[in-house]
């Protein structure tokens, strides 16, 4: 009996065991052919980040072009590596024509991380092509932006969004008086680079605001210099517009088409920290009409306002313009709402009208306090 | 018994105070910047009719209190201002508008009207 209950426990044990290896066999096979099958998609030249930045210069030289293969307006508008352009895998053939001339130009594509296939695939594409130098940057844009000194580029479409929500500071980073008071992007603020360290204290207290820099374009370094130098400042949430303004300039024309005026809680009334902030940094984007006598005028207003006296306003308001949104200012509120009525009754195609809600006090030494009303 | 009527008469004053105050502080709840452009506006279409000189109102807020400006507008009495077909072509909502105004910068409110 004893015997057989050992015989019983034996047999059981092997069957064990063959069941076992059995098991560790077959996963082994399948673990063999996994390789083969996932990798056949690659593409056989893959380079790092290393290689990337090696390869990367503002402007880019020309024997090199890297190329996100990732849709545009989900991916490469919201961020990319700055100095690439956008041709996504599923529009190849219709924007072969971004491709250069020069077939030995090294290409490096790149899409969205390990298991994206779209640079690969636009890798391979390329090849067939004829172009002899091509690789790609496997590990994507996940992974460049998540280096340390590394930052995104954005598109003008995203800055726009981003100037809409309100909630990203957008720097100027050309010359202020040559460059930036020429015309810039609304709401932007002027931190030139050659005088970063001097207006550094612009920019916002907390590290985690989303900070943009922008200068003359894709042969300007300024944007990029001041990117890493925020960076070294220990900001979080840094990004360059790479095309900067003259892309600005070419999607959105002068400042005017996205300022954004904000509405404040008043009816009619702007924004005060938006006017504040306008006022402080682009003044020229609105139109600003002062409409206090021209006495007090005299004694004192904003440095880009112009004097109409309510009184004199109301023959004026057709010849007004709508290539600008309009702000009235008076010391109360009491004047400039009024003319913000009359302008909504007089000439009603003009949408963007709005007066300061506030008391707003001239002073003699040229310091003007803005204050919230009681 | 003295202490009980005492207490009741507190608290009688104190409700009377507290009742008038509230409505006090009420007033009407127009627009009061567009009230003024109304307002002038109503004044410069009499002008044009030749029924008063100036275009431009005579009668501001400051010339009133609170408590007459509430008298004149709840009664709709707008015979000190003249141009009476104006004021009765006028739409409710335009009238409290003009009211807020009066109302908002009269003689004893916390921001009478200046000359402007």
């Amino acid at each position: 009996m004893k015997v057989n209950k050992v015989k019983i426990l034996l047999l059981a044990s092997l069957a064990g065991l063959v069941l076992l290896t059995g098991c560790t066999a077959t996963k082994a096979v399948k673990t063999a052919a996994t390789p083969a099958e996932d990798t056949a998609w690659m593409f056989h030249d893959i380079v790092n980040a290393k290689f990337v930045k090696a390869h990367m210069a503002v402007p880019m030289p020309e024997n090199v072009m890297m190329i996100d293969a990732r849709p545009y307006k989900g991916k490469y508008a919201k961020g990319h590596i700055p100095g690439a352009i956008s041709i996504p895998f599923s529009q190849f053939d219709k924007k072969i024509n971004l491709l250069p001339k020069d077939k030995n130009t090294l290409l490096i594509y790149y899409c969205e991380g390990v298991k994206c296939k779209l640079s690969h695939k636009s890798a391979k594409k390329a090849e067939k092509l004829g172009y002899k130098n091509v690789k790609v940057y496997a590990k994507g844009y996940p992974e460049w932006v998540s280096l340390k000194d590394n930052y995104g580029s954005l598109s003008a479409e995203h800055v726009a969004k981003l100037i809409a929500d309100n909630n990203t500071v957008i720097v100027d980073a050309r010359p202020k008086k040559i460059k930036f008071d020429k015309g810039h992007i609304p709401t932007a603020i002027s931190i030139p680079f050659s005088q970063f360290d001097n207006f550094k204290g612009k920019l916002p207290r907390d590290l985690n605001t989303p900070v943009v820099f922008y200068c003359g374009g894709l042969k300007c370094r300024l944007s990029h210099k001041s990117a890493a130098k925020a960076l070294e400042m220990g900001y979080t949430n840094v990004k360059v517009f790479a095309k900067g303004y003259p892309e600005w300039k070419k999607t959105y024309g002068q400042s005017r088409a996205t300022i954004q005026v904000q509405a404040g809680e008043v009816e009619g009334s702007i924004d005060l920290e938006r006017f504040k902030s306008i006022i402080a940094n682009n003044p020229e984007s609105i139109l600003l009409i002062d409409v206090r006598d021209a006495d007090e005028f005299a004694k004192g207003s904003f440095k880009t306002a112009v004097n109409i006296p309510i009184e004199k306003l109301e023959p004026k308001i057709k010849d007004f313009p709508d290539t600008k949104p309009i702000v009235f200012v008076c010391p109360t509120g009491a004047r400039s709402g009024e003319a913000f009525y009359m302008v909504k009754d007089v000439k009603k195609s003009l949408k963007d009208v709005y007066y300061v809600e506030a008391e707003i006090n001239f002073k003699s030494d040229g310091n003007i306090e803005i204050k919230k009303p009681k | 018994m003295f202490k009980k009527n005492m207490a009741a008469l507190m608290m009688i004053i104190f409700l009377l105070v507290s009742f008038s105050m509230a409505f006090a502080s009420e007033g009407p709840d127009g627009n009061d910047r567009k009230g003024k452009y109304t307002y002038r506006k109503v004044y410069k279409a009499c002008a044009q009719t030749g029924e008063v000189e100036s275009a431009t109102p005579t009668i501001s807020p400051a010339d009133k209190t609170m408590v007459q400006w509430q008298e004149i507008f709840e009664n709709k009495n707008f015979d000190e201002f003249g141009c009476k077909d104006n004021w009765a072509g006028l739409p409710d909502k335009d009238v409290l508008d003009v009211y807020s105004y009066f109302y908002k910068h009269a003689s004893d409110s916390p921001t009478p009207a200046k000359c402007k």
